[in-house]
């Protein structure tokens, strides 16, 4: 039996390195601390509301995020949003205009959002994305953090949002000695091949946070991660709630059936 | 004895050794506090786990989103105007009444024809309870579903016009079974529909804008508690 | 009263009623109460229970997602994404139904493990046997069928891989190919038509299961001992004994999926099924789920593309035949001192099979994929079966209780004689 665990435990391992589908051809994005990590993670409602605030103001000229919607940062959205009030859900949909029609008279027109609209999409068109970005349409983002992933801790959903975060802070202008950049690209440290067609979209004071947080990059950085991870999948914390809930219920109900079982075995061992 | 397996005979007539009896028997298994409590957690955690399953088929948050409110633009419609717009997947008639309408909505001829004048069925909010079952006299705001089997009925407000005969007062008839409504949206009596037309909440934003599927400050009103809709 | 009365034991006159004329009861107190199993069962005899579950707990989830998806091209990964965050406990039944696949194919796999160490593959056991690929090979269909609905990118460029193996097949391959996709290419003809299969596979799968329960019943559980069972004094009651262990089995087995259904729910997937289906851009590495990487790796190690098809469906073919392949009188690895390190090759030569099916083919990848595959088939034609001639297995004891009286080390009462 021991010998049989063994095998196992040596053949499982290898089957770790399966989670490890790696492209060598850039290095691993250090580690960051999140507060979304782990079992008892939560969303730090802070760093989503000014994460949003960047993909407002900076990301959403390229880069749609389909999957989203107004009402979703409210009260009413998934998993109960992301701080905001309907009031407040209303004023930002209402900052941006929307696609709308057609009308009596058959043609489309824009109006201001509503908190029941998608976030407006950055391009009417992907061949207008591409023709505006150097061939390179930039992608949608809703769920850009699970899309990105490799090794071990995709096993719990870390390594996308590292990598994303590798990404933004990563550029380096001038690129290393001897690295020839083409044009239309930038060098990034963590990119695969390390040469990327967006340039740096994030700087020191890029944004001026309406809580008044000094806008480093990092913590520019750090904020539209936490929030394209909300983005992502806006029910974790629900997620990790039922898991504690159920997990608990299931060791309980393991431990009496366990309990159950010697009891009724007693008199045949 | 007829059976369904090929068990040997020797497998009924004695049961299984070594303690197992003690257990068994006859089948009857020893009921004690660990079993029956491994049991019952077992089936919580089954009936617990089938709710998520019935609730996933609950409307969903986009499709309860997608029945809030909307607002529509009322400054151009013309008196004896009715335009139709969709909220939660329902017609909604609007109106703009012209004087002579409102007259004939408080005249004898018209109330004589009407099954329940008065609208003492909740088919409309208590803000709509009266004789133009209406906010404003002038705009009518109107459930466009028969409510005999749920057809959608005619905007017919011309008297006499619509093939309906001298006697028409202008209102709404369904063409599938032949109901009659008058132009307040009340059933006529001796037609197939049982009930007036129903009325939805709705406010005025302003005078030119009606919203649909909110009530005026200080009123509640759900659509689901009318009798027929 | 005519014919026979009821032979439910019960109190309550309605169900003698009941009974009397559709034996609802009667049946299940005969198979699931008193149906006498050997006594000394381990935990590895859990699996196939647990199978049983899983079966039913993707039916049921698959059936709620279905309420919710919709199998359109366009719309198709939209959908799943509302699953996700505005039906209401829709990211639950989605994980459940998306690990619960995996899970399904770990407990199988380890219930077919389990068959391979005990001999529970040998006569009479054929045919239960065999029955257990035929529903191995459905699920490995309906599973391939169930991953290209989110439609991502390893769903397109997965299904196109896959189907583009039947157009191998001499002279017919081209035209059986587009009859299957209905079109030039992966595309909306194919994700429906996925869909209607996914639907209707797992019910075939509980009509084959059911084959299998009755083909078990025959002649009963295999034992640890692979001994046959000899009398009464061997066997015990399903009811209490095997219920409360398989449900006792079952709760730690949902500790372990509720661990990754809630805190590593895309642990076992691939990231690129997040980025939506691009036919026109291939993902840098397309790979199949996990559970269905050693036989992929098996395809790829083979140069030739037919060879390698060939390859591919001989290597799940091959369990066909086991029970003839495997020349040994004795069933279980307990007695077979050699077989048993051979069967632990084959597992870790699964397990490499695997870890080189997740790679690139580069580089040493390729050598040891070549290797493992090469060795697969020699575990089964060559090895397998001179074994059985040369091996000399340990002595068999007289009977399981004989064997359990010796573990436990004491006489065990004689069997009580009379009955109920």
């Amino acid at each position: 039996m021991k010998r049989s665990f063994a095998v196992i435990a040596v053949a499982a391992l290898s089957l770790i390195a399966v989670g490890a589908r790696a492209q060598e051809e850039a290095p691993d994005a250090p580690h960051q601390d999140w507060s979304f990590a782990g079992i008892f993670g939560t969303f730090d409602r802070g760093a989503v509301q000014r994460g949003f605030q960047i993909y407002n103001q900076v990301c959403a000229n390229c880069h749609s995020m389909d999957l989203l919607y107004y009402r979703d940062l409210g009260p009413d959205g998934p998993g109960g949003g992301i701080g905001f009030t309907e009031p407040e859900v209303a004023a930002i949909a209402a900052q941006k205009q929307v696609d709308d029609g057609p009308n009596d008279q058959g043609d489309m027109f824009k109006r201001p959002g509503k908190a029941q609209d998608g976030f407006p999409p950055a391009f009417p068109n992907i061949q207008t994305a591409r023709a505006a970005n150097g061939g390179a349409a930039p992608p949608d983002l809703s769920v850009i953090v699970k899309a990105r992933g490799k090794g071990l801790e995709y096993l719990w959903g870390g390594g996308g949002p590292d990598y994303v975060y590798g990404i933004l802070t990563g550029f380096k202008d001038p690129p290393p000695a001897g690295f020839k950049v083409a044009q239309g690209r930038y060098y990034n440290e963590y990119f695969p091949g390390h040469q990327i067609a967006m340039p740096p979209p994030l700087a020191d004071d890029a944004v001026t946070y309406t809580d008044g947080t000094k806008a480093t990059l990092s913590q520019e950085a750090h904020d539209v991660v936490t929030f394209l991870t909300w983005a992502a999948e806006p029910q974790m914390e629900a997620r990790k709630r039922t898991g504690a809930k159920v997990i608990i219920f299931l060791l309980v109900m393991s431990l009496v059936l366990y309990l159950a079982k010697v009891r009724v075995w007693r008199e045949v061992h | 004895m007829a059976n369904l397996a090929h068990e040997k005979p020797e497998q009924h007539a004695a049961p299984y050794g070594a303690g197992a009896e003690a257990i068994t028997h006859g089948g009857a298994t020893r009921r004690d506090f660990l079993t029956i409590a491994g049991s019952a957690i077992a089936g919580i955690g089954v009936a617990s786990a089938l709710w998520p399953l019935i609730d996933s088929m609950n409307p969903s948050a986009d499709v309860l989103a997608a029945g809030a409110p909307i607002d529509i633009d009322i400054s151009h419609l013309q008196p004896g105007q009715q335009i139709v717009v969709l909220w939660r997947s329902r017609p909604i008639f609007l109106v703009n009444r012209t004087p002579e309408a409102l007259k004939t909505l408080q005249s004898q001829p018209d109330i004589a024809l009407l099954s329940d004048p008065d609208s003492t069925v909740a088919q409309q909010p208590d803000y709509a309870k009266n004789w133009h079952r209406s906010v404003k006299p002038e705009y009518l705001v109107l459930v466009g579903i028969c409510t005999h089997l749920g057809c959608i009925p005619n905007y017919v407000p011309e008297p006499g016009g619509g093939g309906l005969g001298s006697s028409w007062l202008g209102g709404y008839f369904c063409p599938c079974h032949g109901s009659r409504y008058d132009l307040s949206g009340r059933v006529f009596s001796g037609v197939p529909a049982p009930y007036n037309l129903p009325v939805p909440p709705y406010r005025f934003v302003n005078d030119k804008t009606v919203r649909i599927g909110e009530n005026p400050p200080n009123e509640t009103f759900d659509l689901n508690s009318v009798v027929q809709l | 009263m005519a014919a026979t009365p009821s032979t439910v034991r019960t109190n309550s006159k309605l169900i003698r009623w009941i009974d009397r004329r559709l034996p609802l009861f009667s049946f299940a107190q005969n198979e699931l109460m008193d149906y006498p199993e050997p006594r000394n069962l381990n935990y590895w005899w859990n699996f196939g229970s647990i199978a049983g579950i899983m079966l039913v707990i993707m039916i049921v989830t698959g059936i709620f997602l279905a309420m919710q998806y919709t199998p359109n091209v366009d719309l198709a990964f939209n959908s799943v994404e509302r699953i996700m965050r505005d039906v209401n406990f829709g990211w639950l039944v989605r994980y459940i139904h998306m690990n619960g696949a995996s899970f399904f194919f770990i407990v199988v796999y380890i219930h077919l493990f389990r068959g391979m160490y005990y001999g529970s593959y040998k006569e009479p056991r054929e045919l239960l046997w065999i029955l257990g690929v035929v529903i191995l090979l459905l699920m490995m269909a309906t599973a391939f069928f169930g991953y290209v609905l989110p439609w991502g990118q390893m769903s397109f460029w997965g299904a196109t891989v896959i189907t583009n193996l039947f157009s191998a097949i001499p002279v017919v391959g081209k035209g059986l190919l587009t009859w299957l996709l209905g079109g030039f290419a992966v595309g909306n003809p194919t994700l429906n038509r996925f869909f209607s299969l996914h639907y209707l596979l797992p019910f075939v799968i509980v009509g084959v299961v059911g084959l299998h329960l009755i083909a078990l019943r025959q002649h009963g559980s295999n034992n640890p001992l692979g001994i046959d069972v000899k009398g009464p004094q061997d066997q015990l009651p399903f009811h209490p004994y095997y219920t409360f262990k398989d449900m006792f089995g079952l709760a730690v087995f949902l500790v372990i999926f509720a661990l990754f259904i809630f805190y590593m729910p895309n642990g076992l997937g691939d990231a690129q099924n997040y980025i939506p289906a691009n036919p026109l851009q291939t993902p840098p590495e397309i790979v199949p789920e996990w559970y269905l990487l050693p036989f992929y790796a098996i395809l790829r190690s083979i140069p030739d593309k037919l060879l390698g098809v060939i390859a591919l469906f001989g290597s799940i073919l091959i369990l066909f035949v086991l029970p003839w392949l495997d020349t040994s009188r004795v069933r279980s690895a307990y007695f077979r001192p050699i077989y048993k390190w051979v069967f632990w090759l084959i597992v870790i030569d699964v397990f490499a099979l695997g870890t080189v099916g997740a790679h690139r083919p580069e580089g040493a990848y390729i050598v040891i994929g070549r290797i493992a595959t090469l060795y697969y088939f020699l575990h089964f034609i060559v090895i397998l079966p001179l074994l059985g001639w040369f091996e000399r297995p340990l002595p068999l004891p007289t009977s399981i209780a004989v064997a359990v009286t010796r573990k436990l080390g004491g006489a065990i009462p004689a069997p009580t004689a009379g009955a109920e």
